[in-house]
């Protein structure tokens, strides 16, 4: 079978039920989401499909379809990163990195299908995406201001929830 | 000196939003091996016999490592500072925790590994488990280790780690009230997003590459040199990609059984845990248990305290006496305490074993002192943000063993927090500084225990 992944037509040998990820990360080289519980809990293989994020460890490759698959590799390079992936950036969003990914595709979609910039619907949105590094503030800020996509990357941001105490 | 007060970017961050980051996961090495482990299903038990014949005849199977196959089964996470060592490697002729390994199998995919596993003949004859660490100390508790269920290797070969200061006896005399609590926080889990991996290749020269998601790099290197009695100039440690780790990648779990299979099978050799290994085999942060007896005055100085305090460390000791150590000379809190008495044990239960978490053995006694200054504001009646000004660390305060604080910020966190919730501090707690204690900072139980330094 071929699927298409970020954009480029690939040959997949693995049996049809094989998760997504195990297709991704085993058979196509494409390292970006990530084995993190591998039972659809942390959101860490998240990838889009067709636009929609889907949880790669618990889709079979045979089910997609002619759906595109993106990972972040496909969203941007480090030359050209897209506007979440600069916010990510800007607002220190990603410290260990390992829940960056789904994270970012997830967000990545909810802003596309019109998501508002409010803490309480970005918080819903990235619900199912387990991060236990950040406290997810630093996320949720990102997220509400990637819509700008105008950041200075030589700095990084004063987050709107880091001066409780002054 | 640009770099101070800039607000830099992270070196990190644009490898982490695009994906680019490599994980030991994403570490690629031509002939790699994946790993899987027979691991006890009993919490304590004895293993009567152990055959991987069968299993190294499996398709696909390369390598079964035993106890067997280990130069030094036995080394601890503190034998560089000449503590005894308790945890084998792998199972021998005890396992003490359900998950334990006992034997891990290399093959060329992991469901090979798996099969290889299933395929190791063991019999175990199951023992009487301890699962609460009140009960250690009873006579007739399950034996754990030789020694019994007690750690006994402190200073002096004593069982407990104590603290001594003051006069206890005299401060409980003076004491307007007597106030105590019990706390008991439980295990949890750290829960890294990337589990234990570990990746070690053999190179042409003899050496090892060993790709690992340490927090103790050079820690990590010492355990498989130490393991696999070889010089340390035999490895080379590729760390610092870390997915995730919150004190619980400081033990090594992977990367000395990698290196062995890799040994035995010639070719690289990769480990990477289940979500539910980790759950169920990593080390956890302990479940503690803290008994607190305050002596108070009227007016809120804490006089003394004597506690009691239980560590459970699982089936192994690990850091434990190091963790309860940390625990003892920090169990005033940000407070001062003139007059102490501390005991403290390493309690052994068969439990998975207990390590670091995020302060090792000082957050959980930082809950406990908190939780308790609140109880004994509530039952003087006093403001709690006041009994904590009163009693807070000050310039030349001597620490529980000894240690003269020079600059405590504990007044200036104190009032931070109270400008925050908009408490209204009468004058001398608005005007307090964490200055050298004098006139009404300084009644008289707390003379004594003043430093003559000056601090700074």
């Amino acid at each position: 079978m071929n699927i298409v992944v970020n954009g480029t037509n690939r040959a997949v040998e693995s049996p049809p039920l094989t998760p997504l990820l195990h297709v991704l990360r085993e058979e196509l080289d494409v390292l970006s989401p990530k084995a993190g519980c591998e039972n659809g809990g942390c959101g860490a293989c998240t990838v889009l499909l067709d636009g929609a994020p889907r949880r790669s460890c618990l889709t079979a490759v045979g089910s997609i379809g002619g759906a595109a698959v993106t990972t972040v590799e496909g969203l941007g390079t480090p030359e050209d990163m897209s506007a979440v992936q600069r916010a990510f950036v800007h607002y220190c969003a990603a410290q260990c990195g390992f829940c960056t990914p789904g994270m970012i595709l997830a967000a990545t979609a909810y802003l596309e299908r019109g998501g508002s910039t409010e803490v309480a619907a970005i918080s819903e949105a990235l619900a199912g995406h387990v991060c236990r590094c950040t406290g997810y503030l630093k996320i949720v800020d990102a997220v509400a201001a990637a819509r700008d996509g105008d950041f200075d990357l030589s700095t990084t941001a004063e987050s709107p929830h880091t001066t409780v105490l002054g | 000196m640009k770099a101070v007060g800039a607000r830099l970017p992270r070196y990190d961050g644009v490898g982490h939003a695009t994906g680019r980051t490599v994980y030991v996961d994403d570490v690629r090495v031509n002939g790699m091996l994946h790993t899987k482990a027979l691991r006890s299903p009993h919490h304590h038990a004895g293993i009567k016999h152990l055959d991987t014949s069968r299993a190294e005849r499996m398709p696909g199977v390369a390598a079964v490592v035993t106890h067997e196959d280990v130069p030094l089964l036995t080394y601890g996470h503190l034998s560089a500072l000449g503590i005894p060592a308790d945890e084998p490697l792998l199972g021998a002729e005890d396992v003490r925790y359900k998950g334990q390994p006992i034997a891990v199998v290399a093959a060329e995919d992991a469901d090979a590994a798996q099969a290889g596993v299933e395929a190791v003949d063991v019999e175990f004859e199951e023992r009487p488990a301890l699962f609460d660490m009140r009960k250690s100390f009873d006579a007739d508790a399950p034996r754990i280790h030789h020694w019994g269920a007690v750690y006994p290797h402190f200073e002096g070969e004593m069982n407990v780690r104590q603290i001594r200061k003051g006069d206890i006896e005299r401060a409980f005399e003076q004491a307007y009230k007597i106030i105590s609590g019990v706390y008991r926080p439980a295990a949890i889990e750290q829960m890294p997003l990337e589990t234990q991996v570990g990746l070690s290749v053999p190179e042409p020269d003899g050496r090892f590459t060993i790709y690992s998601c340490t927090q103790a790099l050079y820690f990590s290197m010492g355990v498989v040199a130490a393991h696999l009695q070889l010089p340390l100039n035999k490895f080379k440690f590729v760390g610092g990609t870390v997915g995730g780790g919150f004190g619980g990648k400081v033990d090594t779990a992977t990367e000395t059984l990698c290196t062995l299979l890799a040994q035995k099978s010639g070719r690289p050799v990769k480990w990477r845990w289940t979500r539910e290994e980790e759950f169920l085999c990593s080390s956890t942060r302990a479940p503690w248990h803290m008994e607190i007896i305050d002596a108070v005055s009227a007016d809120g100085w804490i006089l003394g305290r004597k506690m009691l305090t239980l560590h459970d460390a699982g089936a192994y000791a690990r850091f434990s006496p190091y963790g309860v150590t940390k625990h003892s000379f920090h169990h005033t809190g940000a407070y001062t305490i003139p007059n102490l008495h501390f005991d403290g044990y390493v309690c052994f239960t068969n439990r998975v074993p207990t390590s670091a978490m995020r302060g090792y053995g000082v957050t959980s006694v930082s809950f406990a002192v908190e939780t308790h200054m609140s109880r004994i504001a509530e039952e003087l009646g006093v403001d709690p943000l006041e009994l904590r000004l009163k009693n807070a660390n000050r310039i030349g305060d001597t620490s529980p063993n000894g240690i003269t604080y020079t600059d405590p910020s504990t007044v200036d966190v104190l009032h931070a927090i109270a400008g925050a919730t908009d408490a209204d501090l009468p004058a001398p707690y608005r005007d307090a500084s964490r200055d050298r204690r004098a006139g009404e900072w300084l009644p008289e139980h707390l003379v004594s225990q003043l430093s003559d330094s000056e601090g700074h």
